[in-house]
């Protein structure tokens, strides 16, 4: 969701930037300079708009048109048609020119329910073709191969996924100086994926089923009314109310909760703006194991986040956005019957410990910040997490939660370049046996930090016990929690923590070329709980160097056409050798072509 | 136990001999919980201390009485025995009003087999739970038969779906009455002994400690169905289980050594679903009931138990061969090591080659994590089997702490995988007369396993060509689903279908020594099982045996066997699988492995191929190889 707006906004700040260069040079341009880059700077979503200097009067420019020629002053139904008498086509293929299937104008289909009806259509087509090496299990009962004589075995994967995502939103209202009235929009996304493994049981409980598996699914991402209650000052502060279908992020990068839920949410904004508020209530759907979409055919999940949040803009110094935030996570899946996924895996309850079910309360009480001081760019987040849960399956009865985590990216622009530098810490459990559980572990994490999904530990869910069924970490995560899956498991609080310690750079080396690495130092907090699971006597907490490589084409330097492609691979370290056979050591590639409409 | 780690920048690399048994595993560099203590160990050979960890007679009294009392106190009546690590049984007693006999019933409706057998004694069904108790536990582990119930059923865990069996599905027929290596009463305190049933999946068998070690195990039978725990996931009392936890009260487990603190593969095992502590009474005297002499078992006086690990237990330190190697050999009256190191009745092993093969494996074996022992990080316990193709014992060796089961077991393994390697196989087998159940009396022929086996694997000549079976494979092929676990299929060929199996009744592996086992049940003494003389202690059909070959100008030659039992099943398939290869490589002799183009694992079947051998991950302690058996 956010991938295309940061892209965006980063994209302009080669040219931007170039005049900062300048800037030494004469001391008489400074006070104008000056002046310039504190305009870029305040190019940013949330802050004032830009501040142009007036440009001076050039005599030997055209007059400006008076109110009274008859040329410029024909009568149009609405301002939206202006550009039209200047002969600008309205050409429906095209999303990136003036379009009314795109938002651009009223639909005059729908004059007749009043004024200001926009339709925005939109389509956007998602190729994936992966390539990975990961730990696999040798099927237990039987494998690929004859000879295979080891736990681990072929590790390479293939897949190739297409998902085609339609969107259609309504909305009512004069968009350009207020808040719409009504908002209604379903967006659904059709996905087939082809995952091609060298081990059976990989892909499906059952070994028949081979080493490739085909699967499809229609998911429901967005479906929800949006409407606009009342306004609450004379610029537009809102309160509205948002019911059905709807992302919603916990916080500026998705740490704790990043999800497509089922959801009633009160939001708005005060004090000319500076101060955003959500107020929301979410229920998870149950996801489609091979896709990760919405699966609204199933019973909604058991689990239930009630959140409040507030944002301060320019706080506490101007370009600084804070956030408080409050989540309770509520889950009763320990009251339901065990789950099993779409490849015939258990997810609810994970296979740990005694496999015993559990509910369990979770409070996150978080803060976050997202800004610049000065030329310095800081990201942070932080969050404490306590709760209790029914039971726990390893140490065998109840526990309290207390958790914590935090995370920060301090990043700075040379021109051109933009250098990062990112801290991550999640606690760990420190003994799996007693009465509390002290690992971090998030509602529904969808982390973007770290080179995100373009890194190996992020973007890859590593098996470690349970056949499988269970994961040091899921994929799109950060946090090793040791769960069933990302998307259909439970929360895990008694886990090995991670601490992760990484440098950065996006390099905007042509408007149309942006070359982005990452290198990630990785670290267990304790791995105690790793040790109890395999009955393993010591396991280091070294668990390696992820190092990544992302490269962004953009041939229209637009988000219409995009084309990524990564390398990323895990130098792996003792703790991971430990853990895992990493002779060869683990990778994951890809390529990928978003066509946006 | 892993200490707290230190933070990095204050450790100091202090001299290892200032902490105990304290292993600085790197320090500088290295980072990460580097700083591992064993000390929280038992250590595994008892060495000097042996003489101190017995159940003296009041202890058993003991036992026994905390039991009754309990069992009063609940309004139930029982017969409760005690039994030593070895198995000697030390008390029977039967509460007055008790029912003598019981049903074998494993719950799912199943008939055939074992199941709905009812006329046993009800001593019979006490004694095997106390045994199983004894004999799955070491200072490493402590396993209830609820535990062995967790790990014969058709899923592991049991009721999730579609998983494989259990890893030691077929453990519960061995140590069986017939077998030829357990002992008979006859044979003074020497074990391990016999089990009138096999091991027991019913809960209400414990084991018995003191000062960490195992003495002995108690069992009980109250509620009049020798069964199994079908659903793991609840918590419900068992009427035995109460009366046994009642009866250990004072010899309890340590509970960081319980089975609910020993994963497999991340699932923790059951030990027990109750926690009541009941009462402290040290005699019997005006309790109801009376100690009752079991023939074969118990004479009706209650005794005191054998120091395990001590030439009187049948169990003992080797001063020979294997002494440097920390091995312990089993013994006869006269102390002389009754397995030692001999050649080959086929004319294949030398001696010096059975020796270097069970050198080899006691080496891996004491490099191996073991995967059922905690505190993690210690080495594997387990009894290592040489057979030659006819099934004669060649050597037997094993680890100080090994749960004295393996005793049978890894026997049981070579045998297996040396039998059914053999080209006479199919033809021994179709010789067979069939099982005679006793309830519903019914027959069930043996050779039309082998004829199932023969059409699964399309091939008519199956167990006659020479083909090498591992007991991982031959488990495979006779669990109630093939493959393993997954039930939308059919049954494997040398298992009953599932409407038909339970872990009472398997398939050929109980076919082959059910009348036997009946026979013994009834009084008979005789030793073997199936009839078959390179099967005399029952076929196994779970992980940790491997045929030997001899290789000379790229000719194999089926030469004997090898079975490990012990630790986890990947543990002892990998002691047994490079115990042989490095002996192979030691030896020099064309002694190894079959060749890969052989062993069964090469035939295409639909689901993939069968599995040969499977080490563990993370196979050595205090080391990050992996993949060790990778092109063996």
């Amino acid at each position: 969701m956010c991938g295309p707006v940061k892209a965006r906004s980063i994209a302009l700040l080669p040219l931007l930037l170039a005049n900062m260069a300048w800037g030494e040079v004469a001391l008489a341009q400074a006070s104008v300079v000056d002046e310039a880059d504190e305009s870029i700077e305040l190019r940013r979503p949330q802050t004032e708009p830009l501040k142009y200097p007036l440009p001076e009067i050039d005599p030997r420019q055209v007059p400006a048109p008076s109110r009274f020629d008859p040329r410029t002053s024909i009568a149009v139904p609405d301002r939206w048609r202006i550009m039209e008498g200047l002969g600008q086509k309205d050409r429906w293929w095209d999303p990136y020119n003036t379009n009314t299937i795109k938002g651009d104008k009223p639909y005059q289909p729908l004059a007749h329910w009043g004024p200001d009806w926009f339709l925005n259509l939109g389509v956007v087509s998602d190729t994936l073709v992966e390539a990975r090496r990961i730990p696999i299990p040798v099927g237990a009962q039987s494998s690929q191969k004859p000879g295979a004589n080891g736990i681990f075995g072929g590790t390479t994967q293939t897949a190739v996924v297409q998902t085609v995502l339609l969107s259609a939103s309504l909305i009512k209202g004069n968009t350009t100086f207020k808040p719409p009235d009504y908002e209604f929009k379903f967006a659904g996304a059709f996905n087939v994926n082809h995952t091609r493994v060298h081990e059976v049981r990989a892909l499906n409980i059952n070994p028949q089923r081979g080493t490739t598996r085909t699967d499809s699914h229609f998911g429901v991402q967005e479906a929800f009314a949006d409407v606009h209650l009342r306004n609450v000052s004379v610029q537009y502060d809102f309160d509205s109310l948002r019911v059905g279908i709807q992302p919603f992020i916990s916080d500026f990068r998705g740490f704790v909760f990043n999800d497509s839920a089922f959801g009633v949410r009160l939001f708005g904004t005060r004090d000319n703006n500076q101060w955003q508020y959500n107020l929301a209530w979410l229920r998870r759907l149950e996801k489609d194991t091979n896709s990760g979409l919405n699966d609204i055919f199933r019973r909604w999940r058991s689990d239930d986040t009630f959140a409040a949040n507030a944002y301060r803009q320019d706080w506490p110094v101007l370009g600084h956005t804070t956030q408080a935030t409050v989540l309770y996570n509520i889950n009763r899946e320990g009251s339901q019957k065990n789950y099993y996924d779409r490849n015939g895996f258990l997810v609810r309850p994970a296979v740990v410990g005694d496999v015993r079910p559990h509910n369990y309360d979770v409070a996150y009480f978080g803060l976050s910040g997202d800004g610049h001081f000065g030329v310095w760019n800081l990201t942070t987040s932080a969050y404490l997490a306590l709760g209790s849960t029914s039971y726990d399956a390893i140490a065998q009865r109840s526990q309290r939660i207390q958790a914590g985590f935090a995370a920060a990216e301090l990043s700075r622009d040379f021109d051109w370049l933009r250098v990062r530098a990112t801290g991550l810490l999640a606690s760990a459990d420190k003994n799996p046996f007693d009465g509390r559980s002290t690992g971090f572990d998030a509602i529904f994490e969808n982390p973007q930090i770290a080179g995100a999904d373009t890194s190996f530990w992020i973007r890859q869910a590593i098996p470690l016990v349970g056949g499988g069924g269970v994961a040091l970490s899921g994929r799109n995560g950060v946090l090793a929690s040791l769960r069933s899956s990302k998307d259909q498991g439970q929360s895990n609080f008694v886990n090995p923590g991670l601490m992760l310690l990484g440098v950065g750079a996006d390099a905007d080396i042509t408007p149309h070329w942006r070359l982005i690495g990452n290198v990630s130092w990785l670290s267990f907090v304790n791995t105690r709980v790793l040790s109890y699971l395999r009955n393993q006597g010591s396991i280091s907490r070294q668990l390696g160097t992820d190092i990544s490589l992302a490269l962004q084409y953009r041939p229209f330097m637009t988000q219409n056409l995009v084309l990524n492609a990564s390398v990323a691979w895990l130098e792996p370290g003792t703790g991971y050798r430990q853990l895992f056979a990493a002779r060869k050591r683990p990778y994951s590639v890809l390529a990928n072509l978003l066509l946006t409409f | 136990m892993m200490l707290s780690p230190v933070p990095r920048r204050w450790r100091i690399c202090k001299p290892a001999a200032s902490m105990a048994i304290v292993v600085l595993v790197s320090c500088g560099g290295g980072g990460g919980d580097s700083v591992v203590s064993l000390s929280a160990a038992t250590p595994i050979d008892c060495a000097t201390n042996c003489a101190q960890d017995v159940l003296t007679a009041p202890d058993v009294e003991r036992v026994v009485a905390q039991a009754v009392a309990a069992a009063q106190a609940r309004g139930q009546t029982a017969t409760i025995a005690v039994t030593d690590r070895v198995g000697n049984v030390l008390a029977v007693y039967a509460m007055a009003g008790t029912a003598p006999s019981f049903r074998i019933d494993g719950r799912r409706g199943v008939s055939g087999g074992l199941e709905q057998v009812n006329v046993l004694p009800s001593a019979l069904a006490a004694i095997s739970k106390a045994l199983t108790g004894a004999y799955l536990s070491s200072a490493g582990n402590a396993f209830s038969s609820r535990t062995a119930s967790q790990i014969v059923q058709e899923n592991f865990n049991p009721l999730e779906a579609n998983q494989p069996s259990g890893p030691l599905s077929g453990v519960q027929f061995s140590q069986l009455a017939c077998s030829d290596i357990v002992r008979r009463d006859s044979d003074a305190s020497l074990g391990p002994k016999r089990s009138p049933l096999g091991l027991s999946a019913d809960p209400g068998g414990l084991p018995l400690y003191k000062n960490g070690r195992v003495v002995g195990g108690v069992g009980v039978m109250a509620d009049g169905v020798y069964g199994l725990d079908l659903n793991i996931a609840d918590v419900v009392a068992d009427a035995d289980e109460i009366l046994a936890v009642a009866g250990s009260a004072g010899f309890d487990a340590p509970l960081h050594i319980r089975a609910n603190r020993i994963t497999v593969d991340g699932r923790s095992l059951r030990y027990v679903d109750t926690s009541d502590a009941g009462v402290s009474i040290a005699s019997l005297t005006g309790l109801p009931g009376a100690l009752v002499p079991v023939a074969g078992y118990f004479a009706g006086v209650l005794r005191a138990g054998v120091a395990f690990g001590l030439a009187g237990s049948g169990i003992r330190r080797d001063t020979g061969a294997f002494a440097d190697l920390g091995a312990y050999v089993l013994v006869d009256a006269f102390d002389n090591n009754l397995f030692p190191p001999t050649a080959g009745t086929d004319g294949g092993l030398s001696a010096a080659e059975v020796q270097q093969t069970l050198r080899s494996a006691l080496e891996v074996a004491n490099r191996t994590r073991a995967q059922i022992r905690q505190p993690g990080g210690q080495a594997a316990q387990v009894t290592i089997s040489v057979v030659d193709s006819n099934g004669v014992v060649l050597g037997v060796v094993r680890t100080p702490d090994a749960p004295v089961f393996g005793t049978d077991v890894a026997l049981q393994k070579a045998r297996s995988a040396a039998f059914l390697s053999h080209p006479g196989a199919a033809a021994e087998l179709q010789a067979l007369p069939p099982a005679n159940y006793l309830v519903p009396a019914a027959t069930s022929a043996i050779g039309p396993y082998v004829t199932a086996l023969r059409g699964f694997l399309g091939d008519g000549t199956a167990l006659a060509n020479g083909t090498a079976y591992s007991t991982r494979a031959i488990g495979n092929l006779a669990r109630p689903f093939f493959p393993d676990g997954v039930a939308a299929t059919g049954n494997g060929p040398l298992s009953k279908p599932y409407a038909q199996w339970s872990p009472f009744s398997t398939g050929l592996q109980l076919d082959l020594a059910y009348d036997a086992i009946a026979a013994a049940a009834g009084g008979s003494l005789a030793t073997g099982c199936t009839g078959l003389n390179k099967l005399k202690n029952g076929l196994q059909i779970f992980a940790g045996g491997v045929p030997v070959y001899r290789t000379v100008g790229g000719v194999p030659q089926l030469v004997g066997a090898i079975g490990v039992s012990g630790d986890g099943v990947d543990q002892d398939d990998m002691v047994a699988a490079l115990g042989l290869r490095d002996a192979g490589l030691a030896l020099g002799t064309g002694i190894g492995h079959a060749p890969a183009a052989l062993r069964v694992d090469t035939l295409s079947l639909a689901g993939g191929q069968l599995r040969y051998v499977q080490c563990p991950q993370a196979p050595f302690n205090n080391s990050s190889a992996q993949n060790v058996c990778a092109g063996l």
